[in-house]
């Protein structure tokens, strides 16, 4: 198994605050990955350097077989390199049709003239359909997302993240908001999607994270805590203490 | 073009837009009733070039969030550069006539030489500055009215959104241009005359056989034209997906970049095209007003444009320009005098004077209890209609 | 010379030290009658002696005498030697008039009379009996006068009287005028070379304007063109036609002018040429329609030179060998090189001074500049600055502060007291005004900052037209006090108004006041709370409400008082507002949002950034202001959060 992504040694200061403390982590292809670690303790931030939106004062990010460094490239190219990402709160365009939502994420090229003369095709059509029926929604194509219920709302992130085609997902709390039955479903998702992705699930829920039933990765105050099955980290002492506040 | 059966709005815009112009090409002086005067007919006009400009600024501002304070900046250099050209083939024509008159014909030189001490002498120079170097060729002159206002906001775009500036800074920064711009022009030696602007611009070089009756009647065609071809190419490019992504960075510009959009790139298209768009309003609005000085580009002005948007409803075409329309127009029936003042005993309210008090706490209270403007109101009534 | 001295050192002691009330005991006729011979017939060995004498009297009816006397308008009865003047010259009989009271004292003919006729010399020593009671008068006002008067044609005489008053002189503007007056004269007239250079160099080091207009006179040059450099002449530059000193056509148009080389013919003349050669439609045998472009018409030229009808034009190897058979020069007027050398050297030494000087004036004017930025931006600096506020009226309050001080002015007439009561009054009236605002409208569009703008643009026109309609159009005058009128100068190249100082010393003011509300206040305290995190705030006791409205009003009311200051040197017209607006904007977005600290910094940097580019190029102004903005626009580029900018997440990106 070759590692995907491989973050070393990174850490982040904000006004003195490290948010970042010296954190190193790796991923493989394909992969599921529970990060868990009570409430600041970088889970945010860690995506957020992943992901672009935040530099990193030291260390290094590197991706894919040939090593790339994420560190140098934009937000839009790094998510044209694969890397996917749902946030905590859903984040759907709220104006537009769910279809629109799709079709805007959909894996197609990413430039404005591209978009200017995009035409949606029939396997445009059929890949949209299969993700809306895969998220439950192939009755709403044509609702507004804005009057979609909070669950809705994260199921078609979750479609948004689907049609992107990423090699690497980043998942921020998938499982907020909803039913039981909607947990169970998205468990299934992400456990199928972890056959041939990586993919990173932030999650407080333990439930849910044993029913992934993965390697667990325990971030504390910017750094890894503890690494293992959920078994191995929850028998770790250190670990006890942060999520019990001893 | 599938946007016609696609788009509603599109057609019965566009059948308006025709049913307008025919009336008025009816009622007009040059070729029927002479119900519209000369003067009317370019105050009309004019407003469809100003309902163009909002179109534009609609798209930059209602559909992909940003708010421009610079964009009348681009009309205002889109009536320069038609204005070069109209005030050199026209003092020419006049210089030549005069100095035919002399017992040997003149040289190209004299006549050049002349017709720049006829322009420029008001500022007190009396050779061509480098920037009226197109002025002689029509050809130049129109691709300049593109080029001009698309590269400035090519490159003033290119810095602002390459270091994400965003909202009320890129606002304040694009006002910042506009006035930059605005006292530039306002420099006499500059080369565009100062705050004496260019004047003389209803006069067609080589159409003085022609009256104004039929050259207005003319330029409102082209207007209307203008505008109904910029309605329909703005309504296809927003129901592309590319209308779905630049809605997508005003609603949540971080999100569209995590989808793996250049989202600067995008909005660099929409600020260029809009801001050649209100160049090319402008290269058609100021022949018809006659006249352009350095006033025109004023941030005010560019903030005018933003408050027909707002008022006419933005994150709509149809309501940009039943904005700019409405308030132009009401602007021009009251400020021109037209209106009866109304009598309070002692006091007497002149419109003219109170105009400005009632516009500007028309614009508080649409923003405060209509945010979708007057095209707000046109949703509802449809709505119900269709319900 | 020696004479000349002496004359006039007794005679500024003599007037210095009488007492003027002597003067009353005798009359000046009785004075004059007894040196009637010396002044009937004067002559220049011995007249300076009868002047000492009558000096020496000191009685305030001689300077008119003496000036009647020195323009040839004094005359003398031959009956009884009694002097007196006349009525009009030219009328038959003369009309004789008392020198003292003027009254008449009878008729005369003109032969009667005789004309007193002082020839040249006499005059002159007259005259600098005259300047002598001028400097020595009790105005200083006056003494200045004759000054000036002695600068503007000076006089070997007036040497002797300046080196005395200057040594009795205690008005400190005389002296300086002094100080400068003396090397004037002493380049001017004295002998030798040395002692002028002497004087030159005594003004080594003095900035005043006379003391470089004196260098520049000596060193004032003329231009010539001759065959060859001539000998005994002081050169100060030979020049090369063709370089930025000379250009070619000027020195050609030299050559021409010393007929020593034909003219050349522009375009016009030629054309000219060729309108009065034409024969049978043709000019030369080309026809005058084709003559619409040079080449035909330098043919037909041509043609007309080959009849002998017209000069021929300087081909341009003419003109090159012309201006290379002779030499361009700048010689100086004074013949001494050793004069001008020193002279030179002293100006550069001046002019390196009046630089260092000028560019201390030019840090107080963009000091000063800074501090009306500062000024109308502070108010800025809180509601868009610590609220997110944008407030496009907020031009509009700083007009209406100076409105204020306008209507106070009205009312009270002591402009102190009245400046006194506007700037709490221009306070209080924005305060009330920014709440009102900031109740009815703002507060219903925090989440919505970019229609905010466009609403209180709408409350600024609004407001704009109000006021036209109230005071009208024109610019209504809000006057400082004359103590705030004046200016201080400190030498003719460092000179600041009053007002600025003021305005600087406000600023300030507001400055160490705002920090400290907003830094050690309670209020401060839960403004900054509520800006971070108004739900937390709101939880911990603080009513949000109340502290936009206070924080509203407060940014408002400061606006209203900088209006003030602004309207003491502004005009205050119904639009003023918008000439601060896009201005205060930049200061803030410049400066570093969310701190007043950086509203200073961006003050400072947009007020001396603008004064400097006006260094470069001081008459224009507007342009000094373009490329302020557009420094400022690249400047957000590169540090698109201000100078003071807040890092992290509490920056809110």
């Amino acid at each position: 198994m070759s590692s995907l992504l491989e973050v070393q040694g990174v850490s982040v200061t904000f006004d003195g605050f490290r948010a970042i403390n010296n954190l190193s982590f790796q991923i493989g292809m394909p992969e599921m990955r529970a990060v868990i670690g009570p409430n600041g303790a970088g889970k945010t931030t860690f995506m957020d350097i992943v992901t672009g939106k935040t530099r990193p004062d030291t260390g290094s990010v590197r991706w894919g077989d040939l090593g790339h460094s994420l560190l140098s490239m934009s937000e839009a190219q790094i998510a044209q390199a694969g890397i996917g990402r749902k946030f905590q709160r859903p984040t759907v365009f709220e104006d537009q049709s769910v279809h629109d939502n799709l079709r805007v994420a959909l894996k197609k090229p990413r430039g404005p003239i591209a978009a200017i003369l995009d035409r949606t095709t029939d396997t445009d059509r059929a890949r949209i359909a299969e993700i809306a029926e895969e998220i439950g929604m192939a009755g709403h194509l044509g609702t507004r997302a804005g009057i979609l219920s909070h669950g809705q709302k994260q199921w078609l992130e979750i479609g948004m993240l689907l049609a992107q085609d990423p090699k690497l997902l980043l998942v921020d709390e998938p499982a907020a908001g909803m039913t039981t039955e909607e947990r169970e479903h998205t468990t299934a998702l992400l456990k199928r999607l972890a056959e041939t992705h990586a993919v990173v699930v932030v999650e407080h829920d333990m439930e849910f994270v044993r029913r992934l039933d993965c390697r667990v990765t325990v971030l504390h105050e910017g750094a890894v805590l503890a690494e293992g099955s959920l078994e191995h980290v929850m028998a770790d002492d250190r670990v006890v203490d942060v999520y019990l506040g001893r | 073009m599938s946007i016609f059966t696609q788009n509603r709005s599109v057609r019965i815009f566009i059948g308006i837009l025709v049913l307008f112009t025919l009336g008025v090409t009816v009622m007009s002086e040059a070729y029927g009733t002479g119900a519209i005067s000369v003067s009317f007919t370019k105050v009309l006009g004019m407003t469809l070039c100003l309902c163009l400009a909002a179109l534009a600024m609609d798209l930059v501002w209602g559909y992909c969030g940003i708010l421009s304070l610079g964009h009348f900046a681009f009309f205002g250099l889109g009536g320069y550069g038609i204005g070069m050209w109209l005030m050199t083939a026209r003092t020419e024509a006049v210089v030549r006539a005069n100095l035919a008159g002399g017992v040997i014909p003149p040289t190209e030189a004299e006549v050049s030489q002349a017709t720049a001490l006829q322009i420029f002498s008001v500022v007190g120079a009396e050779d061509w500055p480098w920037m009226w170097a197109a002025s002689d060729s029509l050809f130049l002159s129109l691709v300049l009215i593109v080029a001009v206002p698309g590269l400035l906001a090519l490159v003033f775009g290119w810095l602002a959104f390459r270091s994400r500036v965003t909202g009320v800074y890129l606002s304040i920064l694009t006002q910042a241009m506009t006035l930059a711009l605005s006292l530039y022009l306002f420099q006499n030696d500059t080369g565009l005359r100062g705050n004496n602007g260019l004047s003389g611009l209803q006069n067609i070089p080589g159409a003085d056989a022609i009256g104004q009756d039929r050259i207005s009647i003319w330029f409102f065609w082209a207007s209307a034209v203008a505008l109904g071809l910029a309605y329909v190419a703005a309504a296809w490019l927003i129901s592309s997906k590319f209308g779905n992504i630049i809605r997508g960075i005003r609603d949540d510009e971080q999100r569209v970049r995590f989808l793996g959009y250049r989202v600067e790139s995008y909005k660099l298209f929409v600020f260029t095209l809009t801001g050649i768009l209100c160049g090319v309003a402008g290269a058609l609005y100021y022949p018809q007003a006659g006249i352009i000085n350095p006033d025109e580009i004023a941030p005010i002005a560019s903030i005018y444009l933003a408050v027909w948007v707002a008022i006419g409803g933005r994150g709509r075409l149809y309501g940009a320009v039943i904005g700019a329309a409405v308030v132009s127009l009401l602007s021009t029936y009251f400020t021109g005098g037209r209106a009866p003042d109304i009598a309070l005993g002692a006091f007497r309210i002149e419109w003219v004077d109170w105009w400005p008090v009632l516009l500007g706490l028309g614009f508080v209270l649409v923003t405060l209890f209509a945010p979708k403007g007057l095209g707000g109101l046109v949703d509802y009534i449809v709505r119900k209609d269709r319900a | 010379m020696h004479l000349l001295r002496r004359i006039a050192i007794s005679l500024a002691i003599s007037v210095f030290l009488m007492p003027s009330a002597r003067a009353q005991e005798a009359s000046l006729q009785d004075i004059l009658q007894t040196h009637i011979e010396e002044i009937a017939d004067p002559s220049r060995r011995t007249v300076g002696e009868t002047l000492d004498a009558l000096v020496a009297t000191g009685h305030p009816d001689l300077p008119e005498f003496l000036t009647r006397w020195q323009s040839r308008e004094a005359w003398q009865r031959d009956a009884d030697g009694l002097f007196v003047y006349v009525e009009d010259e030219d009328a038959d009989p003369l009309v004789l008039l008392d020198i003292s009271t003027g009254e008449t004292v009878g008729e005369a003919g003109s032969r009667e009379v005789t004309q007193l006729r002082p020839n040249g010399g006499v005059r002159r020593v007259i005259g600098g009996a005259l300047v002598q009671f001028q400097l020595g008068a009790e105005d200083p006002a006056a003494r200045l006068d004759a000054l000036e008067a002695i600068g503007d044609d000076p006089d070997e005489s007036h040497l002797p009287l300046i080196e005395a008053r200057l040594e009795v002189e205690e008005d400190a503007a005389i002296h300086a005028r002094l100080d400068v007056l003396l090397p004037t004269l002493l380049i001017a007239f004295a002998e030798d070379d040395a002692d002028r250079v002497a004087a030159i160099q005594t003004l080594d080091g003095n900035v005043s304007l006379d003391a470089r207009s004196t260098l520049n006179r000596v060193l004032t040059t003329s231009r010539f063109v001759d065959a060859e450099l001539p000998a005994d002449i002081n050169i100060a530059a030979i020049l090369t036609p063709g370089t930025g000193a000379l250009p070619r056509d000027e020195a050609y148009a030299m050559l021409v002018s010393a007929e020593l080389a034909p003219a050349r013919i522009s375009r016009e003349d030629q054309r000219a040429v060729l309108a009065a050669n034409i024969v049978e439609g043709r000019v030369g045998g080309v026809p005058v329609a084709t003559l619409n472009t040079e080449a035909a018409r330098d043919r037909a030229y041509a043609a007309l030179v080959a009849e002998g009808l017209t000069e021929p034009i300087p081909t341009e190897q003419d003109v090159n060998a012309a201006l290379n058979a002779h030499v361009f020069f700048d010689a100086y007027s004074e013949p001494s090189a050793i004069v001008t050398e020193a002279a030179r050297a002293t100006l550069d030494n001046i002019e390196t001074r009046v630089g260092a000087y000028r560019f201390f004036d030019l840090s107080l004017d963009g000091i000063s500049l800074a501090s009306i930025y500062f000024l109308a931006a502070i108010g800025l600096a809180i509601t868009f600055g610590v609220m997110g506020v944008i407030n496009m009226a907020h031009g509009e309050f700083i007009m209406i502060g100076a409105y204020t001080g306008y209507v106070v002015q009205t009312l009270i007439a002591d402009y102190t007291l009245s400046i006194a009561v506007a700037l709490p009054l221009a306070f209080l009236v924005t305060f009330a005004l920014g709440v009102l605002m900031e109740r009815s409208v703002i507060r219903w569009l925090y989440h919505r900052p970019l229609e905010t703008l466009l609403a209180t643009f709408g409350i600024s026109i609004a407001l704009q037209q109000i006021v036209r309609q109230i005071f009208g159009t024109q610019a209504r005058p809000f006057t400082p006090p004359d103590w705030l009128a004046g200016s201080v100068t400190i030498n003719d190249v460092i000179s600041i108004s009053s007002i600025r100082i003021a305005i600087f010393l406000l600023g300030v003011i507001f400055f160490i006041a705002l920090w400290l509300i907003l830094n050690r206040t309670r209020l401060g305290l839960e403004v900054r709370a509520v800006t971070q995190n108004p739900a937390m705030a709101a939880s911990m006791g603080i009513n949000p409400d109340r502290i936009n409205m206070l924080t509203f009003g407060l940014g408002s009311g400061i606006a209203g008082i900088a209006g003030v200051a602004i309207g003491l040197f502004a005009q205050v017209v119904p639009d003023m507002g918008s000439n601060y607006i896009v201005q205060s904007f930049m200061t803030v977005v410049v400066g570093g949002v969310g701190n007043v600290f950086g509203t200073l910094v961006g003050a400072s940097m947009i007020g001396g950034l603008q004064k400097s580019i006006e260094w470069f190029n001081p008459t224009n102004t507007l342009a000094a202001q373009t490329y302020m903005i557009l420094f400022v626009i690249l400047f957000i580029q590169f540090r698109p959060r201000g100078i003071i900018a807040l890092r992290g997440r509490a920056a809110g990106d």
